[in-house]
């Protein structure tokens, strides 16, 4: 399943550069959508680290809301999928694609369409928001580093969208 | 250089020629000149025609508020853009700049004949006249008026140029870059704060660019701003819209004053937050309402000092001053200092301030207190003035070719206004003035009344001792409202603004009342005789100039107008030659055509292959739900109307899912994979609005659920393979899944792989033939369809689309929600009672279908319908009688819901929503058309295989 | 475009994250079988639709992704707080 030549993206493959940013397709993901009332016990059943706060992320783990993490390992990585626990764990490993800016105007490109005041996430800050009309989990993952996690069939919206905002910095 | 430049005068002294058109013929003016200044500068004063009355029209100001000098701008390639004002228009090499309203010239407009029919057209006419009859209104009326009187023509290519657009967040936003907004900015800036200051102009400064004095000033205020890294300039920005929140709307003009616009964008939106607002975005000066105050050359007193000051261009050559307010001195002063002769100032008040005198007098300029312009000579220029005391004594006719007029200033407090700020009346000021603030924001300078101009007195219209019917004095240039139109206004029974305003269109047009609104309000305040107070004030809206759309859509244009979902197969769909359909957001294939067919070949072709060997067909825009948790199965339990917990995993169940009224919204089939795991599918466009509801319930009607949802409509390319020789397609692909009949049922799901990839695989059927749901991860989709596709290859495979797939459904009697359904019908009016757990205490929308209208009688239910003449292919929507020799308007029972022709049947088949249709069974019922009347008989809708024994095989 | 405060991320966001979901405090009763039409009809239909201080319910649904409730003021579009579901009536 990991052979590269059977899989299909949405967006090109190539990245668009652009003085001060380059944006491009992150690498096939594993990633998965984990639910439950108790982080403790989520931790306990998945083995991985869980941070308690909405918009934190450790060991490729983001909360995202009072009982909803996204867990975002290398291609090929496993988790228990926790049968018969008070918990939820849902491969939706290709669900989204993730879009990756790097640069020191990234953080304009992505201004371009996202209402948040994006100075203040700080690294390592995530959070589910839009851009426009179409919903991402953003991440700053470095200071000049963010990754766009959106659904797959509107990432060419997404890619263009941002691909034109950055062809108009000036 | 020109007629009218001074030379060594103004900010563009220097600059260099720039060479422009103006309505075909050739000007030059320089370099930062606005096309106002660069036309005057010629001696061009003749700028546009009025909208009513095509009166000749110049400069009334030299700012944002001017309302006649509008002029369309074409670039060329469909750029065109109407109703620009002069006074925004930055010069450029090449500019080609054309006057609006008139035909066949500016100079000789036939339409100003209507100047003359003025009597025939005042206050209210469109009311009074154009009532009766109707029928005239579309056909003569409207396009008559729309000719005659108007703005520029809109574009008419599609626009070709690409906008831009950005959210932008500071501590403090400052909208005005005067010296009021520039000192604001220093001083923020030194406390750290992320600062942003925008002005309109092209360059910063605002009213300090025509006070030279404040020059030395400015270069060194912008240096110091230019150094600072927590400040962001933006010149060439107009702020529009002052909205909740301290949000605060904006167009940067990127590209509007270059030769060649080239290709980047040529605005850009900015969506700005602010901390703080402050306001610092000045006044206007308001002109004086007498007889021709509209002939060009007449104009605001602060315009002549800024044409002279910052252009270098004199309005004329013997300049006289209307004036009830200081101000005005000055500016002639100025004027007289730079050498243009002063004609005379003539002032309402009989005593002014004795400096000013002092200064008139060393000037040796003629004073005429206690006096007020009557007349103005000169039709396409001004040619002279008549003047009379105020109580009509001592006239007498002055020559001049330009006057201006000092009547006070209006501070601009629009975007206070939008913010919903209060206002209140200034005596001092005549006007209104920031109150009690709705946001974080101030107002400094002159928007918050913190400015001295001096002092004036206030009043409606100039003493005249002509007989007021006879004249025209304007009080809105841009809407030709006179003096006049506003008595006849009040003598008609309008008291209030709001209504005033309305019934003549004060304040109405693209200018918004900037320089008539308090002119109007203090006439209305004489002729009612209450104060200005009592007569209330109409309330701005953005935006506070008029703005392109391209600017307001932003990045929504073309490609990025909204987002077109296509699903992991599209190209290869693309690739056949597939003509596609929008549902939702989604673009789905609707039909195969081979070489010369049409949809109906097309159709027909794709249903019977389906029937007779196997087709594919993508059906990954279902949504798809994972339900998790220990109580997935009581969760869906209460939400579907079936029964779900006795479901075993491995089985699938079709699911009918209700609104609380009772009504169907969605359905789908889902599966049990697991005791605590569930794949619900829904409707492809339901699916954002079916998680809602689901969660809706889970979150706050049944939190002690334990039990998780999970949208997991992207992660699974779903490939539909139906027909009698589906499993001998992919049977050779799929591993450790036993396909056989017994091992895998019909409504069963399966998981192993398929080419290698992990699958859900469902025994599902929306065709009535043996069929299966292959769900792959989505990256993989497009290469296992296309296994499939040649795995098929030896089976005859075609792929199918979204119409073929409507007909065989249809003819299996399948409902699509939202088609043959509308919001009003229960699962009892669609036949779906079986679907109906009549054991089950409560799910949602249970009770609803107990309510005494859903249980009564003649209620719409849904049946088939076939045509007596076989060929006839009902059309959808069409409305059903029982009687067509019934007299209109008849009585219409029902409405086609579905409606297709069958190549499998040979014949039409339609389903319908028919009242009290299941009693109906065997009737004959009609349909008329225009011409014609269609009789078709009532069955059940069930068309193919009643038995289903093609589904279990 | 108005800000919201999210009682769940404890953060204040921009409108478009947001979606409005009605009047707040109207349970789904527990046993619908047991009520009369008339009360049916009144859990179903009626709204207070007040003019001045609004409960009502919005949903960060791009955000944290949770239902929560609001009291709103309906003459000037202000926020007077937010709270979570389930916490009572404010």
């Amino acid at each position: 399943m990991s052979d590269l030549a059977t899989r299909t993206a949405p967006v090109p493959a190539e990245p668009a550069e652009f003085p001060g940013v380059s944006i491009s397709l992150s690498p096939p993901l594993a990633r998965w959508s984990l639910r439950a009332r108790d982080p403790a016990a989520l931790a306990k059943a998945i083995g991985h680290m869980v941070p308690g706060k909405i918009g934190e992320s450790a060991g490729g783990m983001l909360c995202l809301g009072p009982d909803e993490w996204l867990l975002r390992l290398p291609e090929g990585a496993t988790v228990p999928m926790g049968e018969g626990l008070p918990l939820s764990v849902v491969d939706i490993s290709e669900r989204a694609v993730t879009l990756v800016l790097e640069g020191p105007r990234a953080i304009e490109v992505l201004s371009s369409g996202c209402p948040r005041d994006l100075s203040k996430f700080a690294v390592g800050y995530g959070s589910r928001t839009i851009y426009e009309t179409v919903e991402i989990v953003l991440v700053r993952k470095g200071e000049e580093r963010w990754s766009v996690d959106v659904w797959r069939s509107f990432a060419p919206w997404l890619w263009t969208g941002l691909t034109t905002a950055a062809s108009h910095l000036r | 250089m020109s007629a009218y430049r001074i030379s060594g005068l103004g900010r563009v002294a220097e600059a260099a020629a720039v060479n422009f058109t103006f309505d075909g013929k050739r000007y030059q003016g320089r370099a930062g000149d606005s096309l106002a200044s660069a036309l005057l500068a010629n001696g061009v004063l003749l700028m546009g025609r009025s909208f009513k009355y095509h009166r000749p029209r110049g400069l009334l100001g030299a700012g944002a508020e001017e309302p006649n000098a509008l002029i369309s701008v074409d670039r060329g390639g469909g750029r065109f853009t109407p109703n620009l004002r002069a006074t925004a228009i930055e010069l450029y090499e090449g500019l080609d700049a054309r006057s609006q309203n008139r035909w066949p010239s500016l100079q000789n407009d036939l339409g100003a004949i209507n100047d003359r029919l003025g009597r025939f057209f005042p206050a209210g006419f469109y009311n009074k006249t154009f009532m009766w009859p109707r029928s005239f209104w579309e056909k003569l009326y409207e396009p008559a008026i729309r000719r005659m009187a108007g703005l520029g023509d809109a574009p008419t290519d599609a626009d070709p140029d690409v906008y831009d657009a950005c959210y932008a967040h500071c501590d403090v936003l400052i909208v005005g870059a005067g010296p009021a907004g520039i000192d604001a900015a220093l001083a923020a800036s030194a406390s750290k704060k992320k600062v942003i200051l925008i002005d309109e102009q092209d360059e910063l400064g605002g009213g300090a660019l025509a006070d030279p004095t404040l020059w030395p000033w400015l270069a060194e205020s912008l240096k110091d701003l230019a150094k600072l890294t927590n400040v962001t300039l933006l010149p060439r920005t107009t702020a529009f819209g002052y909205y909740h929140d301290n949000f605060i709307g904006a167009v940067e003009r990127l590209t509007e004053h270059l030769p060649d616009p080239g290709h980047g964008a040529r605005e850009k939106l900015w969506r700005i937050r602010a901390g703080e607002v402050v306001l610092a975005q000045g006044a206007i000066e308001r002109p004086l309402v007498f007889a021709g105050n509209d002939v060009p050359g007449v104009m605001l007193a602060s315009a002549a000092r800024t044409y002279l000051n910052r252009f270098g261009v004199a309005v004329g050559r013997n300049v006289a001053l209307m004036a009830t307010h200081d101000s005005g001195w000055r500016d002639a002063f100025a004027l007289a200092r730079a050498g243009v002769r002063i004609a005379a100032i003539v002032d309402l008040r009989e005593t002014v301030d004795a400096v000013l005198l002092a200064e008139a007098a060393e000037l040796g300029v003629r004073v005429e207190l206690g006096s007020a312009v009557i007349g103005v000579a000169g039709r396409h220029a001004v040619e002279g003035i008549e003047i009379a005391r105020a109580d009509g004594s001592a006239r007498q006719q002055l020559d001049c070719d330009a006057v201006l007029m000092a009547g006070g200033w209006t501070p601009s407090v629009h975007l206070w206004s939008h913010s919903l700020g209060k206002l209140e009346w200034s005596e001092d000021w005549g006007a209104y003035l920031p109150g009690k603030a709705n946001e974080n924001v101030r107002c400094l300078g002159a928007c918050g009344g913190k400015w001295s101009f001096g002092s004036g007195v206030y009043v409606g219209q100039l003493p005249t001792p002509k007989n007021p019917a006879t004249i025209k004095a304007f009080v809105d240039f841009q809407n030709d409202v006179t003096a006049k139109d506003i008595a006849l206004a009040i003598r008609e029974g309008m008291k209030s603004v709001e209504h005033i305003k309305r019934y003549t269109t004060n304040g109405m047009a693209t200018d918004q009342g900037k320089t008539s609104n308090l002119n109007a309000l203090q006439l209305a305040s004489a002729a009612l005789d209450r104060p200005v107070q009592a007569i209330g004030l109409t309330t701005f809206r953005p935006p506070y100039t008029p703005q392109t759309f391209g600017a307001l859509a932003g990045h929504a244009k073309d490609a990025l107008f909204q987002p077109t979902r296509k699903t992991p197969i599209d190209p290869w769909a693309e690739a056949q030659g597939a003509v596609f359909e929008p549902v939702a957001q989604w673009r789905r294939a609707r039909y195969f055509p081979k070489a010369g067919e049409d949809m109906h070949a097309a159709v027909a072709r794709e249903c019977l292959a389906v029937r007779q060997s196997v087709g594919i067909f993508d059906a990954s825009t279902l949504g798809k739900i994972e339900v998790v948790g220990p109580d997935a199965a009581e969760f869906l339990n209460r939400m579907y109307t079936n029964p779900w917990k006795g479901l075993e995993p491995g089985r699938c169940r079709y699911g009918l899912l209700l609104r609380e009224d009772g009504f169907i919204t969605d359905d789908g089939v889902s599966a049990r994979l697991a005791p605590d795991r569930f794949h619900l599918t829904t409707t492809t466009g339901g699916a954002a609005r079916v998680l809602n509801m689901m969660e809706d319930y889970l979150q706050t009607e049944w939190p002690d659920l334990n039990v998780w949802l999970t949208s997991t409509t992207e992660q699974w390319a779903v490939i539909a393979v139906q027909g009698p020789k589906a499993r001998e397609v992919i049977a050779p692909l799929v591993s450790g899944i036993d396909l056989s009949g017994d091992a895998f049922p019909h409504m069963a799901v399966r998981e192993g792989t398929i080419c290698g990839v992990p699958t859900r695989l469902f025994r599902v059927s929306f065709t009535g033939e043996l069929g299966f749901e292959i769900n792959v991860p989505s990256a993989y989709g497009r290469h296992v369809w296309e296994a499939v596709w040649q795995a098929g290859q030896a089976h005859g495979i075609i792929p199918y689309g979204t119409e073929t797939m409507h007909v065989l459904r249809a003819e299996k009697g399948f409902i699509i929600v939202g088609q043959d359904t509308d919001g009003t019908v229960t699962p009892y009016d669609a036949g779906l009672d079986w679907a109906v757990g009549k054991k089950k205490a409560d799910f949602v929308g249970k009770r609803s279908l107990a309510r005494p209208d859903i249980v009564a009688n003649g209620r719409k239910q849904l049946v088939g319908l076939l045509t007596d003449d076989p060929a006839e292919v009902l059309v959808e929507g069409a409305q059903i009688v029982e009687d067509p020799n019934q007299p209109i308007p008849m009585k219409m029972i029902g409405h086609v819901t579905s409606s297709y022709w069958s190549a499998s049947l040979g014949r039409s088949i339609a389903m319908a929503l028919v009242a009290g249709g299941f009693d109906r069974m065997g009737d004959t019922l009609h349909v008329p058309m225009p011409g014609r009347t269609i009789t078709a008989k009532v069955v059940k809708p069930m068309f193919y295989d009643a038995e289903g024994s093609r589904l279990n095989v | 475009m108005i800000l919201i405060h999210c009682p769940y991320c404890d953060d204040t966001r921009p409108e478009l994250e947001f979606a409005y979901a009605g009047e707040a405090h109207i349970a789904r009763p527990l046993d619908p079988s047991a009520l009369s039409d008339a009360d049916w009809e009144r859990y179903l239909f009626i709204r207070a639709n007040p003019k001045g201080r609004h409960n009502e319910r919005w949903r960060h649904v791009h955000g944290c992704g949770r239902f929560f409730n609001a009291v709103r003021d309906t003459v000037t579009d202000k926020f007077e707080l937010t709270y979570k579901a389930g916490e009572p009536r404010k």
